[in-house]
């Protein structure tokens, strides 16, 4: 039988898992997969939800930014695309997000071409900051562009009944399960990308870029090829944000502040690692929600969620500098008794 | 109209690039953005602004007090965070200053509070001279730009006729040579901490005199930073001045002429153009 190539990969990783990784992975796949059957509230619901968007975004930034090495503090100019051609598709023509998510990612893969053609003389610091910059410059010019109704920001028009076409229904849980089909595609996805030949690569790129070259690979292709990649990943996202949130505006889908968030999650989970992404967002998302909600309504408090939320952040960087992967490498490594 | 957008551009422009200098020293000694920058600036603000109001003194009398206190704040960073990070790959430099800038940013909501502050008397606070049809020169901004001047030059002094900016300078060109020739270049990383972010608290206190105090001010300011940074070059002295008073100027001359909403926008596209034709900066190498 002739498998494709994501799906051999995907049986050989999980094939290669100690028992315990296999154990921990089971659980917590049917723990998602039957979760808003647990009697759980509708805001750990929601929790969820935010979870696993970030999870999507920061594994999707991971393919530039972690395997290719090249750190963009601009994903949220993606995230903007798609959420403002899924909502702008709909408000005027009446275009479900079926079809519209699509043509969002099409439009961020080639605003990130004609951007990252560029930018992709850059590197280091000078690429991370030319993408904060190029970011901002796109901002500002949706924040005063009329058309899409500048920076008052645009309300999602409501169906009456429940609609799949539309994807609107009176409770969350549809949305969740529609979020967990596009995660779970996407740690497939990533699966492929880091054992297919791109991946290789653009880690090639990220070790030596000269001796990539020499080796005959293509370094602005497979960076471009990676950015695009990230992008598409970003603009599904935003469509997904539009549709769930049913309204946007140019502060809430592109702001530097989302940009840093994206980017953060996947670093401190551990960058160019698969499960990284998703830890850094499992760690950090429930832990601003949950601090959020239970200091942030307090006028005498207001601070000290985020205090602590940075200061994790900080702890993290001090003791491994690779990230919560590195540090459960690490504990991996001294429970087997020192044996790499 | 212009002449008066020249005149305060190029002043405005002294005043980033006097923000940039510490962020490029820091860089130039160790390769190092930092990413709470920003933060550090709005100490040197709260700094002045607590001294004017406590204690009754001049934000421009309070100069050395914010440059002490963005000091403290630079060696204990250096000493806590940056030490153990600089090991790592380039972006746990990256996540660690986004963590310290957050950390910052809320440290002061919670105990200073988010309203906004503004110094209400100094001896420039508010006041202007009349130079001519139509030109009007604001005091505190003029002192501002006076004060980067002097700034420079000491930086300037300090890099080129001392021992211990040479010594500076040895371990930015080489870290492990300055190391074999006797430099104590750990010392030289914490002191690039500490002078970087006391240039960046003066700048704090003469902006004090102007603008708006509030939690998150620092990141207006560092994002043209970054790019006044890039586009003169990563720890290039010269380069931040003179592309300093550049951004400056395109920042309100372009706002003039295109809408002041869109005076960063100008300022960001200028500065990708201007790096996509030199990658390294103006004065980069």
């Amino acid at each position: 039988m002739v498998r494709p190539r994501f799906l051999r990969y995907l049986i050989r990783d999980l094939r290669s898992l100690s028992a315990p990784a296999k154990g921990v992975l089971v659980v917590v796949f049917l723990f998602l997969c039957l979760m808003p059957y647990l009697g759980l509230s509708s805001f750990f619901r929601a929790v969820m939800i935010q979870f696993l968007f970030f999870s999507f975004l920061a594994l999707g930034w991971n393919t530039i930014g972690g395997y290719g090495g090249q750190i963009d503090i601009g994903q949220a100019q993606f995230v903007a695309i798609g959420a403002y051609a899924t909502t702008m598709m709909l408000v005027w023509w009446d275009v479900p997000p079926w079809f519209s998510a699509p043509v969002g990612m099409l439009l961020a893969s080639v605003w990130c071409f004609l951007i990252g053609y560029p930018l992709f003389l850059l590197k280091g610091h000078y690429f991370a900051i030319a993408t904060i910059a190029a970011a901002l410059v796109l901002k500002d010019l949706f924040s005063n562009w009329e058309l899409i109704h500048a920076s008052r920001g645009v309300h999602l028009p409501f169906k009456q009944a429940p609609s799949l076409l539309y994807l609107q229904f009176h409770t969350n849980i549809p949305m969740y399960y529609a979020m967990l089909i596009l995660f779970l595609a996407g740690v497939i996805f990533l699966n492929w990308f880091r054992n297919d030949r791109l991946g290789y690569q653009l880690r090639a790129v990220k070790e030596n870029d000269e001796a990539a070259k020499s080796l005959g690979i293509d370094i602005r292709q497979a960076k471009l090829k990676a950015y695009a990649m990230a992008a598409s990943f970003a603009a599904l996202g935003g469509s997904f944000h539009a549709i769930y949130t049913m309204y946007i505006d140019p502060e809430a889908v592109m702001s530097t502040e989302l940009s840093m968030q994206i980017a953060l999650m996947a670093m401190l989970g551990g960058a160019a690692t698969l499960w990284g992404p998703i830890i850094g967002a499992a760690l950090l998302v429930p832990l601003d929600r949950f601090l959020g909600s239970a200091m942030g309504g307090k006028e005498s408090l207001q601070g000290l969620d985020l205090m602590l939320y940075s200061a994790i952040i900080m702890v993290v960087a001090v003791v491994e500098p690779r990230g919560i992967v590195g540090i459960l490498q690490r504990v991996g490594r001294s429970f087997r008794g020192g044996r790499p | 109209m212009l002449l008066q957008a020249i005149m305060t551009g190029i002043l405005m422009g002294l005043l980033f690039a006097l923000i940039a200098l510490g962020l490029t020293i820091i860089f130039g000694v160790m390769e190092f953005v930092n990413f709470a920058h920003g933060e550090f600036l709005l100490v040197g603000m709260l700094t002045a602004f607590y001294a004017n109001t406590l204690l009754g003194l001049d934000p421009l009398a309070s100069i050395p007090l914010s440059a002490l206190s963005a000091a403290i704040l630079g060696v204990l960073t250096y000493h806590f965070l940056v030490r153990f990070v600089i090991r790592g790959p380039m972006i746990a430099q990256l996540f660690s200053t986004f963590g310290l800038m957050l950390f910052l940013q809320n440290l002061f909501l919670y105990f200073t509070g988010s309203n906004y502050k503004m110094v209400k008397k100094g001896l420039v606070v508010g006041k202007s001279i009349r130079l001519g049809e139509g030109l009007v020169l604001d005091l505190s901004v003029l002192a501002a730009g006076l004060v980067a001047i002097v700034a420079f030059g000491l930086v300037h002094y300090l890099f080129n006729h001392t021992t211990i900016g040479m010594a500076m300078r040895a371990t930015a060109l080489d870290g492990l040579g300055a190391t074999l020739m006797g430099i104590r270049t750990e010392r030289i990383n914490y002191l690039a901490w500490g002078l970087g972010s006391a240039v960046v608290g003066v700048a704090g206190a003469v902006l004090a005199n102007f603008y708006y105090i509030y939690p998150t001010v620092g990141m207006v300011f560092v994002m043209i930073a970054f790019a006044t940074v890039a586009l003169g070059g990563f720890g290039s002295i010269g380069g931040a001045f003179a592309a300093g008073i550049l951004i400056g100027l395109i920042e309100v001359v372009g706002g003039l002429y295109l809408g002041s909403q869109f005076k960063f926008t100008i300022v960001y596209a200028t500065y990708l153009l201007v790096v996509l034709i030199r990658p390294k900066g103006l004065f980069g190498w």
